[in-house]
């Protein structure tokens, strides 16, 4: 991205906030091998997503303790994404396989403490797939905009 | 010099007491070094006598239960200002107990399903007189006041109780284990490989073998080491009333982590094995999840 276009999305994103808008705040956990390389690939060819995730590398999606999405969350994150290998593609042979199986449980917790579960949000996608992260990203971006802000923050 | 102690009950089974008294001749070796001032359970002191102390002016003071009421949280303010080393005592009190997993609803709803739409309810109406009222939400006791120690369990057992006296009355520090249950359960421990998870009632547990690779949500993983695996060793499945252990954040999240890792199951499936997530992972400790804060913090509880 050049100087020039950086100055543009700033620009609007503040013209947004300026109206008001709901801004979301999203944590993207995503895997070094697929995921982050996926986003990576998403930036050098200048695909264009919202600029509401903050993406944070892990080496795998099995790493991710279910307490990082739920402190995230009681932090203020309006929304949680992780993205991680298509099953069978992972770098450790089963790591994405185990958070699928802990994210199934996630969500269910999740909606019985009477938050949304599209809150937190499983996706996968491999290296090469930097259009199927960005349009990860948007969906995410516009399912939390229909949500509204996490209640936690605005105290 | 006997010490002075005071011992309160704020909402709860009173079981720890019961816990304590269990020590029968026990007792004998801990009751003369002790001046009780204040224990409502089995002498007749009114909170009034507590108030007329001097602040500051007893040694030790145990708290058991969680804040329900305003009265619970008035006492539990006293209690921090007249005691020395103020000891959370029971799970309810580090943790907020079984009551915690009220947190899930909001006081209106609770009250009415409780008071108004209950089965066997004859003469619906929500009590308000004389009464000190309730609080909106459980909050655990250390995150209201100060607490010098904390001692887990529901109920902790005697002895648990009888070494965390001893420990302050020797001025020894008294700290709890980063160790779980299942480093002190003496069942036979292999690979797990869990296909399916089975009900308490479905089946026989097996003797000698290890319950969660027998399929039975067992979680001794995940819970404090104190208690000395009093249920698995006795083939019923660790419900975890001691809570997290002090390096977990997060109780329940420790388990799902767990759980992921060992079940050789489809996700759905998985899910469908645990109807009730917050009963099963939360039972004694929800007031102080992650879930249940941010519940507080939308209903704006700080204290």
């Amino acid at each position: 991205m050049t100087a020039a276009s950086q100055q543009i999305t700033k620009s609007s994103k503040a013209k947004r906030k300026a109206k008001g808008e709901f801004e979301p705040r999203i944590v993207a956990f995503c895997c070094n091998w697929c995921s982050y390389a996926g986003a990576d690939l998403a930036g050098t060819s200048r695909m264009q997503m919202p600029p509401n995730a903050r993406i944070i590398r892990v080496n795998c999606t099995g790493r991710i303790n279910v307490s990082f999405i739920l402190d995230a969350l009681h932090q203020g994150a309006d929304g949680v994404l992780i993205s991680g290998c298509h099953p069978g593609d992972c770098h450790y042979t089963s790591g994405n396989l185990k958070m699928q199986g802990r994210f199934t449980l996630l969500r269910h917790l999740v909606k019985e403490a009477g938050l949304h579960p599209d809150r937190v949000h499983l996706q996968w996608a491999s290296a090469a797939e930097g259009d199927v992260f960005t349009q990860g990203i948007t969906a995410m971006v516009e399912r939390i905009k229909k949500i509204g802000p996490n209640k936690v923050k605005e105290r | 010099m006997a010490k002075r102690i005071a011992l309160a009950q704020l909402s709860s089974c009173w079981g720890c007491d019961q816990s304590l008294v269990d020590l029968h001749l026990g007792l004998l070796d801990v009751l003369p070094k002790l001046d009780i001032v204040f224990w409502p359970t089995v002498v007749d002191y009114k909170l009034a006598d507590l108030e007329a102390l001097p602040n500051r002016s007893v040694h030790i003071g145990m708290v058991e239960g969680s804040c329900r009421t305003k009265e619970d949280l008035h006492l539990l303010k006293v209690m921090r200002e007249k005691c020395k080393t103020l000891v959370a005592w029971g799970s309810c009190s580090i943790f907020g107990g079984v009551q915690g997993l009220a947190n899930q609803w909001d006081l209106k709803e609770l009250l009415e399903r409780k008071f108004i739409q209950a089965e066997t309810v004859t003469d619906p109406r929500i009590p308000d007189e004389n009464m000190p009222g309730f609080t909106e939400h459980i909050t655990p006791n250390p995150q209201i006041v100060e607490c010098d120690v904390l001692l887990p369990g529901c109920p902790p057992t005697s002895e648990n109780t009888l070494d965390a006296l001893t420990a302050l009355l020797t001025n020894k520090p008294f700290d709890l284990p980063t160790k779980t249950v299942c480093d002190q359960c003496p069942m036979e421990r292999k690979e797990k490989h869990i296909k399916k998870f089975k009900r308490n009632y479905e089946g026989n547990i097996e003797a000698g073998k290890c319950i969660l690779d027998q399929g039975y949500l067992c979680l001794g993983f995940a819970t404090m080491g104190l208690c000395g695996a009093q249920c698995p060793s006795v083939t019923t499945p660790c419900k975890g009333c001691f809570g997290p252990t002090p390096i977990m954040s997060d109780h329940g999240a420790k388990i799902i982590s767990a759980l992921g890792a060992v079940a050789e199951m489809e996700p759905e499936e998985l899910k469908g094995s645990f109807p009730d997530p917050i009963g099963s992972f939360y039972f004694t400790d929800y007031a102080a999840s992650y879930l249940s804060k941010m519940r507080g913090k939308e209903r704006g509880q700080e204290h």
